[in-house]
């Protein structure tokens, strides 16, 4: 049973969930969340990434159920689970949710805690349901156990089991990770990918490790301020940033200050042609990930070497220019140059990403 | 742009709760000020100055005598190791198993003219001098500072065994002496224990009625008894509670004020803790003699007389049919208050720690009224509630449940407000996520783990309860007597002996829970 994701044929169906214009938390401390508007496909992962106190948790107990929406509205299947004045109780609406801290009752075992939401099946029904769902999760051996005594995975497990126990129509999933050692994560990611997969479960992923929403997602909804700046594929989002806090919170991109000249673009590092649609004259920044530059020793070079990061496959070099801005350079380990060296700094991709200029205000 | 402010039939609940326990109040408030005041300026002139300063000056004067036994007491226990620490760690919890007025009438006994304490004293001086009556100041300090000391004991206790040691460690690496280290780093490092203790001295001090009625001695509390029972005056006895509502309100918000300036004193990371010094024979001896003088005076003296004196009235058959209607009455008093007390206290305690709108968290604020509401404050409020507006329910075992009810709701509501934090919300919405409604939710995941410390809470109010002197005074129906009210009568009259058997039975009950309470975490801030 090879887990395979869905294919791209399969977007063209009736989504599985809307959001629609959503806006939602005026209570205190609560991040509100403005005019967001989502769709999400049967079977697919989305992961909501953003910074904490972007409002992706927000969304998510909006799903749920926990936070009441001011306007827009939420659909699952077509039915209307969210608006203004409808707002169906968290327990009607089959959504199942894993919890940051898993929540698990304390005072349950393993076994009770799954079948905690099959309350009104069958005793014989419930009891192969359990079953079903310990063996998805390899639990079957913990399942008197209870929650004091398992590991911070097992745990996690249990959690996942629990909320697909009573085969709701997709999963919310809250930080699943945060609470477990970086070993771990990486081990139950690859779990959590099977388990979802094997169940073709439609899930919503909540995160802020945007490494953790590239090994998940069919799709990544990039979330800032509480507004939605960017929903598509992972490489997509890699590859075009909408913007440059997309592109900077990705991964370490380097925006530089231009403006257009004659069709083309200058900067400091050099001259780059423009194939945007920004006109002459428009200040712009340019998007150079730290391995679209490779840098060269050079007594008149541009720019000095400022520190060094050996990171086993490759090094990073952190490269102070003239105006001291400074950009991240990414080099294989050998040939090592050392700090304080003058370089010239080579851009070894063609299409650049533009951004405008922010305003200074 | 509505912000959602649901209006659900729990919190009309918990609004109307909040409104029945405050009302009493409002309406002593509104009959202080309706009708002659000519009475309230001759009460001011003539006994107001002597109540002041009684209170006052014992208020100032527990405090000081308090902190002082209790950080000695408790800097001892966590830094030296002796013999017999294990015992004393929480042999000086025991006192608080004495209810005040019991020990002020064992200490009538005790230091009264030719009473054992003055005989002990002449014959060990050979002299004829004469100690302090226990009718006065000096009476009332001793009694009220060995029955509430423990309570700073415990809480300077949790302070010096919480104490991160570098900062000990720091100052004498700079040169300071122990004994500068120790004023100048350690005593202000635990001052909001400190400060914590002093304020629940100080409001034990101020509104207890027991002790000093016995001990005759005038502060407020007593004289509202006096305008009540021996006056009929209802005004000047409701402009004398205000005042001293008036007094815990501004002490509590003191309180309050204080607890946030002191939040930078929490120190974070790791914390290094003291290891006991071992002591030598001669400081193992001394302070087991200091302690066991302590502990003699505020415990065991007390309690061997309570039992001898009981022996006694039994063998005399003193004990009779009428003892068995006292433990009824005052059972049956105490378990229909502190369930009552739990099944109200609930919603307001859930409601506020769920959605603390600001609704919800007043309404909880209004049900903690009972902690500035002493005893005969409680009593007065119904009383004059009762009897002008319904009068038929007026010397009922009804209003008494409502008294206690006000009175000691707030000490269930802080148990249970900690039991139901202990329970993460998230715990709840899994629960709804699940598909639970809302009462199978509270039935299987809220109540299964909260169980405990509510019980927690309703015994505590129950043990409260059976402690309750002013107000079952003054309201209970004629010839309905607790264990408590007898303890009082029978001690006014000085019949110790007949006192003797409610009040060990009363200590006897009290000592397990006196126990849960030196167990809780006792940190302040």
């Amino acid at each position: 049973m090879n887990p395979v994701p869905p294919s791209i044929e399969q977007s063209s169906q009736t989504p599985m969930l809307e959001l629609e214009n959503i806006t939602c938390g005026y209570e205190p401390h609560v991040p509100t969340v403005r005019d967001l508007s989502l769709q999400l496909q049967p079977g697919h992962i989305l992961c909501l990434l953003g910074p904490s106190g972007c409002g992706k948790t927000t969304t998510l107990r909006a799903i749920a159920g926990f936070e009441h929406i001011s306007t827009g509205e939420i659909r699952l299947q077509d039915q209307v689970l969210s608006s203004v004045s409808i707002h169906l109780p968290p327990e009607q609406r089959r959504v199942g949710m894993v919890f940051q801290e898993y929540a698990l009752f304390p005072h349950m075992s393993v076994t009770d805690n799954v079948a905690f939401g099959l309350y009104h099946w069958q005793s014989s029904d419930r009891k192969s349901r359990v079953q079903t769902l310990l063996e998805l999760v390899g639990l079957l051996d913990l399942a008197h156990r209870f929650p004091h005594e398992l590991s911070g995975g097992q745990q996690q497990r249990v959690a996942i089991a629990r909320a697909l126990a009573p085969q709701p129509l997709m999963l919310l999933l809250d930080e699943p990770f945060s609470n477990l050692d970086p070993e771990m994560t990486i081990k139950m990611r690859k779990e959590l990918y099977r388990v979802l997969r094997q169940t073709q479960t439609t899930a919503i992923l909540v995160t802020h490790d945007h490494e953790e929403a590239f090994a998940m997602a069919d799709e990544v909804a990039v979330m800032q301020d509480g507004v939605l700046v960017q929903c598509d594929t992972p490489e997509a989002i890699y590859q075009q940033p909408s913007c440059s806090f997309v592109a900077e919170f990705i991964g370490q991109a380097n925006t530089i200050p231009g403006i257009i000249k004659n069709g083309h673009i200058e900067t400091e590092i050099g001259r780059f042609p423009n194939h945007s649609q920004f006109q002459n004259d428009n200040r712009v920044l340019v998007m150079l990930r730290p391995n679209d530059i490779q840098l060269t020793p050079s007594e008149s070079g541009p720019g000095t070497i400022e520190s060094r990061q050996f990171q086993g496959s490759h090094t990073l070099y952190a490269i102070r220019l003239q105006s001291g801005q400074l950009i991240q350079c990414c080099m294989l380990p050998i040939p090592v140059y050392n700090i304080d060296t003058s370089v010239t700094i080579t851009v070894t991709t063609s299409d650049t990403i533009l951004f405008p200029q922010p305003t200074l205000s | 742009m509505v912000r959602h402010t649901r209006l659900t039939p729990l919190s009309l609940l918990s609004l109307g709760i909040a409104a029945f326990l405050t009302f009493p109040l409002a309406y002593v408030t509104y009959s202080a000020f309706t009708g002659d005041l000519s009475q309230a300026g001759a009460l001011w002139n003539t006994r107001l100055p002597e109540l002041l300063t009684n209170t006052i000056s014992l208020a100032v004067g527990v405090s000081f005598t308090t902190l002082t036994l209790g950080i000695s007491t408790a800097w001892i226990i966590t830094r030296y190791q002796f013999w017999g620490r294990a015992f004393w760690d929480w042999g000086f919890v025991l006192p608080l198993a004495i209810p005040s007025f019991v020990l002020a009438y064992i200490y009538t006994y005790l230091l009264d003219t030719a009473g054992p304490v003055e005989q002990t004293w002449q014959w060990f001086t050979n002299s004829d001098a004469r100690i302090p009556s226990p009718y006065s100041f000096t009476g009332a300090l001793v009694v009220m500072t060995l029955n509430t000391f423990p309570y700073v004991y415990l809480l300077a206790r949790a302070a010096f065994q919480n104490f991160n040691l570098s900062f000990e460690e720091a100052a004498q690496a700079t040169g300071a002496t122990r004994w500068e280290t120790f004023w100048r780093v350690s005593l202000p490092l635990i001052r909001p224990a400190l400060v914590a203790s002093m304020f629940l001295v100080v409001l034990y001090v101020v509104s207890d009625f027991g002790a000093v009625s016995l001990l005759r001695f005038q502060t407020f509390t007593y004289a509202i008894y006096q305008q009540i029972t021996g006056r009929f005056d209802y005004q000047s006895a409701a402009l004398l509670s205000l005042l001293l509502v008036g007094f815990a309100l501004v002490f509590l918000f003191l309180e309050r004020w204080f607890r946030k300036q002191s939040r930078f004193y929490q120190t974070s990371g790791r914390v290094r803790t003291a290891t006991p010094k071992p002591c030598s024979m001669t400081q193992s001896l001394l302070i087991n003699l200091s302690f066991g003088l302590l502990f003699m005076a505020a415990f065991g003296l007390p309690v061997f007389l309570l039992i001898q004196w009981t022996l006694t009235a039994w063998t005399n058959g003193d004990v009779g049919t009428s003892f068995g209607t006292y433990i009824f009455n005052s059972v049956f008093l105490s378990a229909s208050a502190a369930t009552a007390a739990l099944l109200l206290g609930t919603p307001l305690a859930y409601l506020a720690s769920r959605i603390p709108s600001k609704l919800h968290v007043a309404c909880l604020q209004g049900a903690y009224i009972g902690y500035v509401l002493p005893g005969p404050v409680a009593a007065l409020a119904l009383l004059m509630l009762f009897t002008d507006v319904i009068p038929i329910l007026y010397g009922t075992v009804f209003v008494l449940i409502l008294a206690y009810l006000i009175h000691y709701l707030p000490a269930g509501l802080q148990a249970m407000e900690a039991a139901l934090q202990q329970v993460h919300p998230n715990l709840e919405e899994a629960a709804r996520n699940l598909g639970a409604k809302g009462i199978r939710t509270f039935m299987q995941v809220t109540f299964p783990l909260v169980r405990k410390g509510f019980f927690g809470a309703w015994l505590l109010m129950f043990l409260l309860c059976m402690k309750e002197l002013p107000a079952t005074l003054l309201l209970r129906p004629i010839g309905f007597d607790t264990l408590a009210v007898r303890i009082w009568l029978e001690a006014s009259e000085e019949l110790y002996q007949l006192a003797a058997p409610p009040a060990l039975l009363i200590v006897i009950l009290t000592i397990p829970a006196v126990f849960l309470l030196s167990k809780k975490n006792w940190q302040a801030g």
